[in-house]
C-alpha cells in the first residue's frame, strides 16, 4: 500500500512515428514548435496580403508610384519588386521561397523613403529605442500594478481597497492619448513643472550616444513623461487582475493552512499567496508587450519619439510598404517570442504544467 | 407577452440593485445623459458651421461654456454634435465582438474534442498578434468611412479574450443537472446553447458588451486621433486630432478645446466602467464587498 | 501508554470556558458558538459531532486565532497547558496572545489538519519546501535533523518517505495528501492536534486507510486530539469522549461508549440511528426531520424543538443548560429521562 500509487513509465524503444507524440508531450518543445508554426503563418499571410489580396500591397505601391512619381507601370513593378525584394514575373511559388529564403537571411528589402537603406537597418535604429521606453515603462506599471492589487486583496473593503479598485477601473478604460495630452498640459502648459521640449525626442541636441552617464541620464529624462503615460495607462489593468487572482488565492486551503502552520505574515505573502497569485499575470505581461508596441503608435507619435510606433505612423502616411511589412513582422515575432518566453517562465514557476516524470 | 414582462422586471430589479451602488448609478445616470445628448442633441441645438474670426480660442464663457475652438466655433455645440458616431460605432463593435466571442465560445466548449483544440488554437493565436499595427494598417488602406465596416474591423480584432471567457463559462455551465438533462432529452446542441445555456449567461454577456463598448471607444478614437480614419463632420476624436495639430497643446487660450473632447471621451468612458462593475456586483455577489 | 497513564493526574491539555463567537453577516448576527465548555485531557481524543454548520468548525478556528475577521469572541477563554517532564511548565490563555505569540503558538502546540486538505498544500513547493518553511517558522530543525524527522513521521502515516520528499503536492493522491498533512501535525510534537473532517472528499478505502493511520498513531504518541467529524461511526472508533454540538451549544457530552449506548439527547439519538450500517437494511435508517437551525434567526427556547417530536411548552420557550446525569455524562435537554423511550415508541407506531 505504500508506493502502491507510484506510476511507473512504461518502457518503450524510440520509434519515428512516436516523434511528434513525444515533441507535443514535452512542454517546452511543444511551445517552441508552436511559436515557430505561429511565426511561419504570419509570415505567409503577410506575403498573401502583399501579393494575391484584391488591392493588395504591391498593387497599391505600383499605382502610387505611377501617379505620384510619374514612373511608368512597367517602371514601377521593376521599382516595386526590388524594393520588396520579391521578383514579381515568376511563378506564385517561387516567389514565396525567394520571399521565404530572404527572410530567413534578415533580408527585409529597402525602404521606400529612405532611398538605398535597408529595412533591417532601419529597424535596427528605431526598435532599441521603443523596446527600452516601452521594456522600462511595463516593468514599472507590472512591478506597481501588483503591489497595488495585492495591497487592495489585503484590505479588502477598507477605504484604500474601494480607492485602488475605482482609481484601477477608471485609468484603465482612458485612451493612452488623453493621459499624453493631459500630461503635456499639466506639467507643461499650465503648472509649467518641465520645458514642452524635454517631454519631446529621445535625446537633447548633443547628446552622443554610448556607455555614458549623461547619455543614459538624458534618455531617461527624455523617457520620463512618455513612460508615465504608459504606466497610466496599464498599470489599472494589473491591479484589477492581480487583486482579482490575489482574492482567489486568499481563499486557497494552503493559504489557511500555512497561517496554522505558524508561518510568517511575510513567507506568506511572498512564497503562498504572491507567487501563486502572480502566476496568471506572467501569461498577461507577454500579451501585454503586444498591446504597449500597439500604443507605442500613439505614445510615440505624441512625444515625437523615433522608435518603431512614430515610425510606423510615418510609413503609413508615406505608403512605405517594405518598411510596413518590416514592422509588421518585427513587432508580431518579438511579441510571440515574448510569449514563449513568459511560457517557459510560467513552466518554471508552477510544477503542475511540466510533465510529470521529465525531469 | 408573458415572457416581455418577465425580461422587463428582471431589468427593472437589476437596475434597482444598481441604484443601491453610488457608482454605478452615476455610470447608469452618465450613461443616459451621453445618449440622450448625443442623439436627441443634434436636434435640439444648431450646429455651428461657421467660423468665427473674432472668438477664437477663448475660454469658458456664458455664451460658449466650453469655450470655443481654433476657428472660434463653440465646444461645447461640437460635443453635442460629435457624440453619435462614436456612441453607435461602441455599441455596433460591442455587440460584434460579443456575438463573435459567443459564437466561437460555446461552439469550442460545447463540442470538445478537435473542434475546440482547433478553434482554442486559432483564439490563442488570435489573442497573441499584436492587434493595433494591424489596425492601424488596414484602416489607412482601406477607407473606412462606413460606421458598420469600422465596426466590423474592431469586433474582428478583440473577440479572442472575450471568447475564452465564454468558453470557460460555458464548460461549468456544461455540468449543471439542467444542461445535463437537455443533452439527454437531445434537445439538439442549438438548442442547448441558445435557450438552455446563454440565458443564463446574461449577466456575463452584458458586461462583456460593455467592456467590448469601452475597448471600441478606446481603439477608435485613437485611430481618429491619429487621423486613420476619415470621418466627416464633427466627432470627439477629429475635435481633439485638430485641436492637437493646430497646437492647442501649446497654447494656454486653446486649452479648452482640447478639454472638451478629452474630458467627453473620458466621462463616457467611467461611466461605462461603472455601470459594468455595479452590474457585476449584482451579478456576482461573491464581489460584493463586507461578506 | 505508559507516559499516558503516568500523566493523567495532570490538569487537561485544553480548557475551554464558556466560549461564545458570532459572526458578522449582512442580515445581522450569526451565533456560531454559544456558550461551550469542554475539556480535553493528556492523551485523550474528543470528538465534536455535528451536522455542518454546527459551529464545530468554528471553535477549531477560535483554538488556533484562526477565525476570519467578520468573527468576535465574544466571551470565554481558551486554556492551553504544556506539559513535560510531568508536570505543567506553561499555561497559556490563548485569547489574550498577541499575534507575534498566537503565531508561535500554532503547530508548534497545537497544529490543526483541515477539512478536505486535498488542497493543503502550496502548488507551486515541494513537500521538502513546506517541511522546512514550517520548522524554520519555529526556528526549530534544519538540515539533517528535518530530513531524519520527516522521514520518521513519514513511515508512521505509511509514506514512502524519500519519494513524497522530493515530490510536489499535486504528484501525490488526494489520500497521500492528506496523510502528509498528518505527518506534518506531528512535525514540531505538538500536545494538541485538530483535525476538522481529515476523511472527508476521500473515497471509502482511503478513508479507511487513514482512520488506521490515526489509530496508530494514538497508540504510540501521545498527544490530545479533537476530532470534528459529522460522521458518528469514525469518532466511535477514534475517540475516548464524544461531543454533540447543535446550534453552536454542546447537547450531549460524556465518554464514547456511554454516549453510544445510552445516548440521552433526541438529537443524539437521530444521529446514531441516521449512520447507515452495511449490514443494517435501509428503513432503520431514521435521519433526523427538518433542517439545522437559521443560526442568526434562532428559535427560542430549545434550539432543537422544532425539530424534535417530543417538544412541548416548555422546550418552545426555556433553553435547558448541560445537566450531569451519570459519571462524566451531561445532556441538555428538558425530556432526557424519557427521549428514548418516547422516541421508541414513535418509530414503532
Amino acid at each position: 500500500m505504500t508506493a502502491g500509487e507510484v506510476t511507473q513509465p512504461k518502457p518503450q524503444g524510440f520509434r519515428i512515428q512516436d516523434l511528434p507524440g513525444k515533441i507535443w508531450s514535452n512542454y517546452v518543445l511543444r511551445r517552441i514548435v508552436r511559436a515557430l508554426v505561429i511565426i511561419w503563418l504570419i509570415t505567409t499571410i503577410i506575403f498573401f496580403v502583399i501579393r494575391l489580396m484584391p488591392g493588395n500591397a504591391f498593387d497599391l505601391m505600383v499605382a502610387d508610384m505611377v501617379v505620384n512619381r510619374n514612373m511608368t507601370e512597367d517602371e514601377a513593378k521593376i521599382r516595386a519588386s526590388s524594393l520588396l525584394r520579391i521578383n514579381f514575373n515568376r511563378p506564385i511559388g517561387e516567389q514565396y521561397l525567394e520571399y521565404m529564403s530572404n527572410l530567413a537571411k534578415g533580408d527585409l528589402g529597402y525602404s521606400f523613403i529612405n532611398n538605398n537603406r535597408t529595412v533591417q537597418e532601419l529597424l535596427a535604429q528605431k526598435l532599441p529605442w521603443t523596446l527600452f521606453s516601452v521594456g522600462t515603462s511595463l516593468m514599472i506599471s507590472f512591478t506597481l500594478g501588483m503591489l497595488l492589487g495585492m495591497i487592495a486583496a489585503y484590505k479588502r473593503g477598507s477605504w484604500l481597497d474601494h480607492l485602488i479598485t475605482n482609481f484601477a477601473a477608471a485609468m484603465d478604460a482612458i485612451p493612452q492619448y488623453i493621459y499624453a495630452i493631459v500630461l503635456v498640459l499639466l506639467l507643461g502648459v499650465i503648472w509649467k513643472i518641465m520645458p514642452v521640449m524635454d517631454m519631446k525626442g529621445v535625446l537633447s541636441p548633443g547628446i552622443k550616444p554610448g556607455f555614458t552617464f549623461e547619455f543614459i541620464w538624458d534618455a531617461l529624462m527624455h523617457l520620463r513623461v512618455p513612460a508615465f503615460v504608459y504606466v497610466l495607462s496599464t498599470v489599472g489593468n494589473w491591479a484589477l487582475s492581480m487583486k482579482s487572482s490575489t482574492l482567489s488565492t486568499l481563499g486557497e486551503d494552503y493559504v489557511t493552512v500555512a497561517r496554522a502552520r505558524g508561518l510568517s505574515d511575510s513567507r506568506i505573502i511572498t512564497s503562498y499567496v504572491g507567487r501563486n497569485a502572480s502566476l496568471p499575470l506572467v501569461t498577461a505581461l507577454a500579451l501585454s508587450v503586444g498591446f504597449a508596441l500597439g500604443g507605442s503608435v500613439v505614445i510615440e507619435s505624441v512625444f515625437n519619439y523615433p522608435g518603431i510606433g512614430l515610425e510606423l505612423s510615418k510609413s503609413l502616411s508615406n505608403r512605405d510598404y517594405p518598411m510596413l511589412q518590416g514592422i509588421f513582422l518585427i513587432t508580431t515575432t518579438s511579441v510571440i517570442f515574448t510569449n514563449l518566453i513568459a511560457d517557459l517562465i510560467y513552466g518554471w514557476l508552477d510544477p503542475r504544467i511540466r510533465i510529470a516524470g521529465g525531469e | 407577452m408573458d415572457a416581455i414582462s418577465t425580461i422587463f422586471k428582471e431589468i427593472w430589479k437589476t437596475l434597482r440593485l444598481i441604484a443601491m451602488n453610488k457608482m454605478g448609478l452615476l455610470g447608469f445616470i452618465m450613461i443616459i445623459f451621453f445618449i440622450l445628448m448625443s442623439f436627441v442633441g443634434p436636434y435640439v441645438v444648431a450646429p455651428d458651421l461657421q467660423a468665427h474670426v473674432k472668438e477664437i480660442n477663448q475660454g469658458p464663457s456664458v455664451k460658449h461654456p466650453l469655450g470655443t475652438d481654433f476657428q472660434g466655433k463653440d465646444n461645447l455645440v461640437q460635443i453635442v454634435h460629435g457624440g453619435r458616431d462614436i456612441l453607435t460605432i461602441a455599441f455596433l463593435a460591442g455587440l460584434m465582438t460579443t456575438f463573435i466571442a459567443v459564437l466561437v465560445g460555446s461552439f469550442s466548449a460545447f463540442f470538445g474534442g478537435m473542434v475546440d483544440t482547433v478553434l482554442m488554437e486559432i483564439t490563442n493565436f488570435w489573442i497573441t498578434i499584436p492587434k493595433f499595427p494591424i489596425l492601424v494598417i488596414v484602416a489607412s488602406t482601406a477607407k473606412l468611412t462606413n460606421l458598420w465596416l469600422l465596426a466590423l474591423l474592431l469586433a474582428m480584432l478583440s473577440w479572442g479574450g472575450f471568447a475564452r471567457q465564454v468558453r470557460s463559462q460555458i464548460l461549468s455551465l456544461k455540468k449543471r443537472e439542467y444542461v445535463e438533462a437537455a443533452q439527454l432529452l437531445n434537445l439538439g446542441p442549438l438548442h442547448i446553447i441558445f435557450r438552455e445555456m446563454l440565458p443564463n449567461m446574461m449577466p456575463f454577456i452584458a458586461t462583456s458588451l460593455i467592456f467590448a463598448m469601452t475597448s471600441a471607444i478606446y481603439s477608435q478614437t485613437s485611430l481618429v486621433f491619429l487621423g486613420l480614419v476619415p470621418f466627416s463632420g464633427s466627432n470627439w476624436g477629429i475635435m481633439l486630432s485638430s485641436a492637437f495639430a493646430k497646437g492647442a497643446l501649446y497654447q494656454k487660450d486653446a486649452i479648452w478645446s482640447v478639454i472638451a473632447p478629452v474630458g467627453a471621451i473620458a466621462l463616457f468612458q467611467l461611466s461605462l466602467v461603472w455601470f459594468s462593475r455595479s452590474l457585476e456586483e449584482v451579478f456576482n455577489p461573491r464581489l460584493r464587498s463586507g461578506v | 501508554m505508559m507516559l499516558a497513564q503516568q500523566e493523567t493526574n495532570l490538569p487537561p491539555t485544553i480548557s475551554i470556558k464558556n466560549l461564545s463567537i458570532d459572526y458578522k453577516a449582512k442580515r445581522g448576527q450569526v451565533q456560531a458558538v454559544r456558550n461551550i465548555s469542554f475539556e480535553v485531557d493528556r492523551g485523550e481524543a474528543m470528538a465534536l459531532i455535528g451536522e455542518s454548520g454546527s459551529g464545530k468548525t468554528t471553535i477549531g478556528l477560535g483554538v488556533v486565532g484562526l477565525l476570519p475577521p467578520t468573527a468576535k469572541i465574544r466571551q470565554g477563554e481558551i486554556i492551553y497547558r504544556r506539559a513535560a517532564d510531568g508536570k505543567i511548565v506553561d499555561e497559556i490563555d490563548v485569547l489574550k496572545l498577541n499575534p507575534q505569540q498566537i503565531r508561535q503558538f500554532r503547530w508548534k502546540e497545537c497544529a490543526m489538519v483541515f477539512q478536505g486538505a486535498l488542497n493543503a498544500f502550496n502548488p507551486v513547493l515541494r513537500i521538502s519546501d513546506q517541511f522546512a518553511d514550517t520548522a524554520s517558522a519555529h526556528n526549530a530543525l534544519r538540515g539533517m535533523a528535518l530530513k531524519e524527522r520527516a522521514t520518521e513521521i513519514l513511515h508512521m502515516v505509511r509514506l514512502d518517505a524519500d519519494r513524497v520528499w522530493r515530490s510536489y503536492p499535486h504528484e501525490l493522491s488526494g489520500g497521500m495528501r492528506q496523510r502528509v498533512l498528518i505527518a506534518l501535525s506531528l512535525l514540531l510534537e505538538p500536545q494538541l492536534i485538530i483535525m476538522d473532517e481529515p476523511t472527508t472528499a476521500l473515497d471509502v478505502l482511503t478513508q479507511r486507510n487513514i482512520m488506521d493511520v490515526l489509530k496508530d498513531l494514538r497508540k504510540n504518541l501521545n498527544f490530545s486530539l479533537i476530532f470534528i467529524s459529522h460522521d458518528l461511526s469514525l469518532a466511535a472508533e477514534l475517540a475516548d469522549k464524544v461531543s454533540t454540538v447543535y446550534a453552536g451549544k454542546i447537547v450531549e457530552l460524556g465518554d464514547v461508549y456511554t454516549v453510544f449506548r445510552n445516548p440521552y439527547h433526541p438529537y443524539t439519538i437521530g444521529l446514531i440511528h441516521a449512520v447507515p450500517t452495511l449490514a443494517g437494511r435501509k428503513e432503520d435508517l431514521t435521519s433526523i426531520p427538518g433542517s439545522p437551525p437559521d443560526l442568526i434567526n434562532m428559535p427560542t427556547g430549545c434550539k432543537f424543538h422544532p425539530r424534535c417530536p417530543l417538544a412541548d411548552d416548555q422546550c418552545k420557550t426555556q433553553e435547558p443548560d448541560l445537566e450531569e446525569i451519570g459519571k462524566g455524562h451531561r445532556v441538555a435537554c428538558w425530556k432526557w429521562q424519557t427521549a428514548r423511550e418516547t422516541l421508541k415508541r414513535f418509530k414503532a407506531s
